[in-house]
């Protein structure tokens, strides 16, 4: 029998081999968070070099680990969409700093593991299934890092050279990244700041590539979140940052549609819209965009001086700015899914959506039951790379 | 996929018990407190965590005792299961599962408090602000009230009339306005006084044909005959 194994043929072959890795994993997650604590704690005591790869706490990681392999435990007869799925794995541990000789590592502490959770129901014949198919998704992963490894660097040292503070809570970073990165407007890149090691968070670069190669990121201090404390505080002028690889599909439809843009913005959301807004400016033809930024308080349009200044420099752009807790400000008041329905029908435009989770959905289902098709919405989606 | 194979998919996990999240209650206060339910709930996951460890560790244990006993049956010698060097590997995985649970939860912990301090310093900030807003907006109505106040004195001292003429012509003014009110006065008093005189009037004859009906009735039951009275 080859040692590896291809697994469309092993399927043909017995088709019962699926069955019973489902069968021996469902048998295992009973236990839990136990089963990646276990696996975690028999890597590093077998491959002490391993731990710092990872951050001090590992309450998330586990979370991933064990998400991970429902997915692949569950997707395992529809191998395009695993296959997928894998090389996007391998392809973002790049960053993490992970090689080859940490898959083999990982792979004789998860048999340990599951040897262990099993007890009297691991056999040869299990241990075997469990091997082939640990060693496929294994070698579809490190294939991947290896092909992306001819394109791009894991990670992009990033210079801090410029710190902004906009709003009591949000900060605009200038970052140059070494080397030179390319992108497509709207896209984002997962930051790690050294104050907080092996935590990664993904931000949107607010510019379409610019000459000089620098990036601007708009950060807003999340209550209690580790890397957004570590971004706005004003100790971070000079510091280097990593940066991944860039991500994401919030991106101008290519070829354009000749459809007029409507961008919607809630808080930092601005940031991918504004890189969108400077590739349109680059455009020979630009669409009509109009944009509506919104946030709470008036404070918190901390980016409005430059958007009116882009306003009033190009003909195609409009620029509403909404509030939706200070009944103090000049201009639109009310949530952002209110004030964009009551500027009329965009149903014949493109629209392109960034902000908190609930004012895109919020927004998604006006413009939906408003007659838009689903095509002509565009929202963040970082599926699986998701930190 | 969501068959079958995976058939403790409907447990509870500590991982669910911290990021379940409920609908907001359509007339915003009709729900429970938020924070209240967030507290029982840290409760209850931090005792789903403390017994799944148990359950975990007594697991564990009956695995050990179960290989010693097949070590036993086999002929091995059992000590070797229970003080061997794969139970010292897994004895070291225990000790580190442990500690890492442990700085897990500090680091939770840490992150749980420095989100409190940064959520109540925005609601201080927010407070700060409102009220400061408020106490300009009240300064900035008390000085638009005085400067009102001052505007209108400022137009009640009026120019003083410039030549004799202008003053006699507004004495005169003056003086038929003074007479013209005080004619209407005694009118308007005159017109009162015939009022309260026709009300008094009217008062007096009602109290009189009320006695007089009165009195008649009494003079109709003496003598039974109604229709007789009229005539």
């Amino acid at each position: 029998m080859p040692r590896s194994v291809n697994w469309r043929r092993r399927r043909k072959a017995g088709p019962l081999d699926v069955v019973r890795l489902r069968e021996s994993f469902a048998h295992v997650a009973m236990h839990g968070d136990e089963l990646p604590l276990f696996f975690y704690s028999d890597l590093f005591i077998r491959h002490p070099e391993v731990r710092e790869l990872f951050p001090v706490s590992m309450a998330a990681q586990r979370g991933h680990l064990v998400d991970a392999l429902v997915k692949i435990v569950s997707q395992v007869d529809s191998v395009n969409d695993l296959t997928a799925f894998l090389q996007g794995l391998g392809r973002d541990h790049r960053k993490f700093g992970a090689v080859a000789e940490h898959y083999d590592a990982v792979g004789a502490s998860l048999l340990a593991t599951l040897e262990h959770f099993s007890g009297p129901a691991w056999t040869p014949e299990l241990a075997a299934d469990w091997k082939a198919a640990y060693e496929l998704i294994g070698s579809v992963m490190t294939a991947a890092a290896g092909a992306d490894e001819q394109l791009r660097p894991p990670w992009w040292r990033g210079t801090v050279v410029a710190y902004e503070r906009r709003a009591f809570d949000v900060s605009v970073l200038f970052v140059r990244p070494e080397p030179r990165m390319d992108y497509l407007p709207g896209q984002s890149v997962a930051i790690e700041s050294p104050s907080r090691p092996k935590l990664w968070r993904y931000y949107s670069m607010a510019n379409a590539p610019r000459s000089d190669g620098l990036l601007e990121f708009h950060i807003r201090l999340i209550d209690g979140g580790a890397v957004s404390m570590a971004l706005t505080s004003s100790t971070i002028a000079d510091t280097e940052l990593r940066l991944g690889p860039p991500v994401g599909a919030l991106t101008l439809s290519h070829p354009v549609s000749g459809r007029d843009l409507l961008l919607v913005a809630g808080s930092t959301g601005l940031a991918p819209l504004k890189a969108i807004l400077d590739q349109v400016a680059a455009l020979q033809q630009p669409p009509r965009v109009h944009l509506f930024f919104g946030a709470r308080t008036a404070d918190g349009l901390y980016d409005l001086d430059s958007l009116e200044k882009m306003a009033a420099q190009y003909p195609w752009l409009t620029i509403t700015p909404a509030v939706s807790a200070d009944s103090k400000f000049t201009g639109e008041t009310g949530s952002l899914p209110d004030v964009v329905a009551r500027h009329g029908d965009w149903s014949g435009h493109d629209a392109y959506l960034a902000g908190p989770t609930e004012m895109v959905q919020e927004v998604v289902a006006r413009l939906t039951s408003a007659g838009m098709a689903q095509e002509q919405i565009h929202i963040e989606d970082f599926g699986w790379s998701e930190p | 996929m969501t068959t079958a194979w995976f058939n403790e998919e409907s447990r509870l996990t500590p991982e669910e018990l911290q990021t379940v999240t409920f609908p907001m209650s359509r007339l915003g206060r009709r729900g429970y407190e938020e924070e209240p339910v967030r507290g029982f709930l840290r409760v209850v996951h931090a005792e789903f965590v403390r017994l799944a460890n148990e359950r975990a560790s007594l697991w564990q244990d009956v695995q050990r005792l179960r290989r010693r006993i097949i070590a036993g049956e086999a002929g091995s010698d059992p000590n070797a299961v229970l003080f061997g060097k794969e139970d010292a590997h897994i004895h070291a995985v225990r000790i580190l599962s442990t500690a890492q649970v442990t700085a897990d939860r500090y680091v939770a912990d840490a992150q749980a408090y420095s989100s409190r301090v940064t959520e109540e310093a925005r609601l201080r900030r927010d407070d700060i602000m409102r009220e400061a807003q408020q106490h300009s907006d009240m300064l900035l109505e008390e000085a638009h009230a005085r400067a009102r106040e001052a505007a209108v004195s400022a137009l009640n001292v009026s120019v003083p009339p410039q030549t004799d003429r202008e003053r006699r012509a507004a004495q005169a003014e003056l003086a038929y306005l003074r007479t013209y009110s005080d004619v209407y006065r005694a009118h308007l008093r005159a017109y009162t006084e015939g009022l309260l005189r026709g009300i008094e009037d009217w008062e007096r004859k009602e109290a009189a044909s009320l006695q007089e009906a009165a009195s008649l009735q009494e003079a109709a039951q003496g003598h039974r005959d109604r229709r007789s009275i009229g005539h």
